[in-house]
């Protein structure tokens, strides 16, 4: 146990540890577990050893990247959250990350990346403007891409179109989903009484991106604010278990992105000067190459137009 | 089936009373029903048994393409079709009757929570024991599933399904486990399905919900099919009460049928586990 084990992870924003469902359920358990973890957060998939996010990287079991497969080989560590759950609440467990992925998580793909607007808006434009250069064109694309493919095959309808029907088909799921994980989690602290367990985790990987990110169009996120005990569950976590995002990453919220967006980047002045010389460069090497613009070295048609005037002097004189 | 139609038949169904000639369709017992079908299937007839709606249950070829979601079973009741367990349920409960009613809140979280755990690996494991298990897909699978069809339509079919079904594993992230990683999938749902029973006659005390329905209509299908290995069903027998679990329902609703009907019923339950 010399080394910590490396997780790497999505970087964190909206005042989360993790923009990412998988990542944050993952960060989320090994603080419950008390695991000492070299963390690091990442905007570059292909900078983590395996090229997913979450990645946990083991000493002599190579890496370990979904993650089911992350709590599993942190409880073989013995950072086990789960330790105090009867076998009866294990099973329960079981159940519930059942429920939370065949119910929630469709629901919750859908409103981050296959609602038009909310895409558009906020999902495409943070992993554009988070992932490094020539990536930030082709990742955010892609994950869009694998994302409606696996709803579609899990949906079993290959011809799946975004649309009014299939959202109203997965935000019913998902609002059934979110009334029984607050009916089962009552007026509790967590879920099994006191302390945190691998069941909180997921509940608040799943949960709490809704209620941090802004999105435009937020059916869901209404549904879970009404909910209270589960809205309280999730801030509760994220004040007991990681009190500094909420703090520093403030001036990140997108709801001052609009117009504040000068001060939380740092090169913007630059880039925006650059970005200006490069169109301004473009168009006029463009108007030159196509004709529309021609230049003709000044000197030769002074001295044709003093030929002229010598000529018209000429005849005048005749 | 959108909301709205949903809405629709259920205020139909609310108006109507449980037809007698009630029919339940299938795909054919003796040579094509599959594993994971006969599964949902006896789910289903298990679960209006214990709702005490009489059923026919009727076996075409063709059920899979009859069936307005492309799956099987289905019910035909007075002049509406419904089909999978889930949808049936809500059918069953617009008109009156329901097993789940006497449940408060949380225990109904905890039902729908096992249920969706039933569906998410027991099926899926099912599903990926019958396609993605080479030897299983060879020998079983493909010849069952085409079965009704002639040459070269009975090929392209079962391979389309396969491809179809290994596809969905992949987008579930089933597709890189092994073997012996499912049966270990399927233990550990055994396992919490057996704490979840502990020494109860059914999983919410004296009254059977539909998860009792649906537990009992895969684990009974597992234990009573024979595939290529007992693997499976070997991972359902280490957990006793289960077993008693099964011989239970099976005693209660399944029994009056047993001499009245010939073997060939049966063969839908496969041999019975007495």
């Amino acid at each position: 146990m010399a080394a910590p084990m490396q997780l790497y992870c999505w970087k964190g924003d909206y005042g989360l540890p993790s923009v990412d469902i998988d990542c944050l359920t993952v960060l989320a358990y090994a603080k419950f577990a008390g695991a000492p973890l070299k963390v690091h957060k990442l905007t570059n998939p292909w900078r983590s050893p395996t090229g997913i996010l979450p990645t946990l990287q083991t000493r002599g079991e190579g890496s370990v990247s979904q993650p089911s497969k992350i709590i599993i080989h942190l409880r073989k560590q013995k950072y086990n959250a789960d330790y105090d759950l009867s076998a009866k609440e294990g099973a329960d467990t079981l159940a519930f990350v059942s429920l939370l992925e065949e119910k929630l998580l469709p629901a919750l793909i859908y409103t981050l990346w296959i609602d038009s607007k909310n895409y558009v808006d906020v999902t495409r434009r943070w992993y554009a403007e988070n992932v490094p250069f020539p990536l930030n064109f082709v990742l955010p694309n892609r994950m869009h891409a694998q994302r409606l493919g696996r709803l579609q095959l899990v949906r079993e309808d290959p011809a799946l179109e975004p649309g009014e029907q299939l959202e109203q088909e997965l935000y019913q799921e998902a609002l059934e989903c979110m009334t029984l994980l607050s009916q089962r989690l009552g007026s509790q602290k967590f879920f099994f009484g006191d302390s945190p367990s691998a069941l909180d985790a997921y509940v608040f990987g799943h949960l709490a991106p809704l209620l941090k990110i802004k999105l435009p169009n937020r059916k869901l996120q209404q549904y879970l604010s009404s909910l209270e005990n589960l809205q309280l569950f999730c801030t509760n976590i994220l004040a007991l278990y990681f009190p500094s995002e909420i703090q520093a990453p403030v001036h990140t919220a997108p709801t001052q992105a609009d117009g504040g967006d000068m001060d939380h980047e740092p090169h913007k002045r630059w880039n925006q000067v650059m970005s200006v010389l490069f169109a301004m460069g473009a168009m006029l090497g463009y108007a030159i190459l196509t004709g529309i613009i021609t230049i003709k070295s000044a000197h030769p048609h002074l001295q044709e137009s003093r030929h002229d005037d010598v000529d018209e002097e000429g005849e005048e004189e005749d | 089936m959108s909301l709205a139609a949903e809405a629709f038949v259920s205020q139909i169904a609310a108006a109507e009373p449980w037809p007698q000639n009630a029919t339940l369709y299938q795909p054919l017992r003796e040579d094509q029903i599959l594993l994971s079908d006969c599964a949902s299937s006896l789910a289903v007839q298990a679960y209006l048994r214990m709702c005490g709606l009489p059923v026919r249950v009727c076996c075409r070829a063709n059920a899979e393409y009859m069936s307005p979601s492309g799956k099987v079973p289905f019910i035909h009741v007075g002049n509406q079709v419904v089909s999978e367990l889930g949808p049936i349920v809500q059918f069953t409960k617009a008109k009156g009757h329901s097993l789940s009613d006497g449940l408060d809140d949380v225990q109904r979280a905890e039902m729908k929570a096992y249920m969706e755990l039933v569906n998410n690996m027991l099926l899926t494991a099912e599903l990926y024991i019958q396609w993605c298990d080479d030897t299983t897909a060879s020998e079983i699978t493909r010849q069952r599933y085409s079965s009704p069809y002639s040459w070269p339509l009975n090929h392209i079919l079962a391979y389309q399904k396969q491809w179809e079904v290994r596809r969905k594993m992949n987008a579930i992230g089933w597709a890189g486990k092994g073997l012996e990683q499912v049966y270990e999938d399927v233990s550990q749902c055994c396992q919490a399905l057996s704490q979840r029973l502990g020494t109860q006659p059914f999983f919410f005390n004296k009254q059977p919900t539909e998860l009792d329905a649906l537990v009992f209509g895969h684990l009974f299908t597992i234990l009573t099919t024979r595939l290529t290995t007992d693997e499976l069903s070997e991972r359902i027998k280490s957990c006793s009460n289960l077993l008693s679990f099964c011989r239970r329902i099976e005693q209660t609703y399944f029994e009056e049928d047993k001499d009245s009907q010939s073997a060939g019923s049966q063969y839908s339950r496969g041999p019975s586990l007495f």
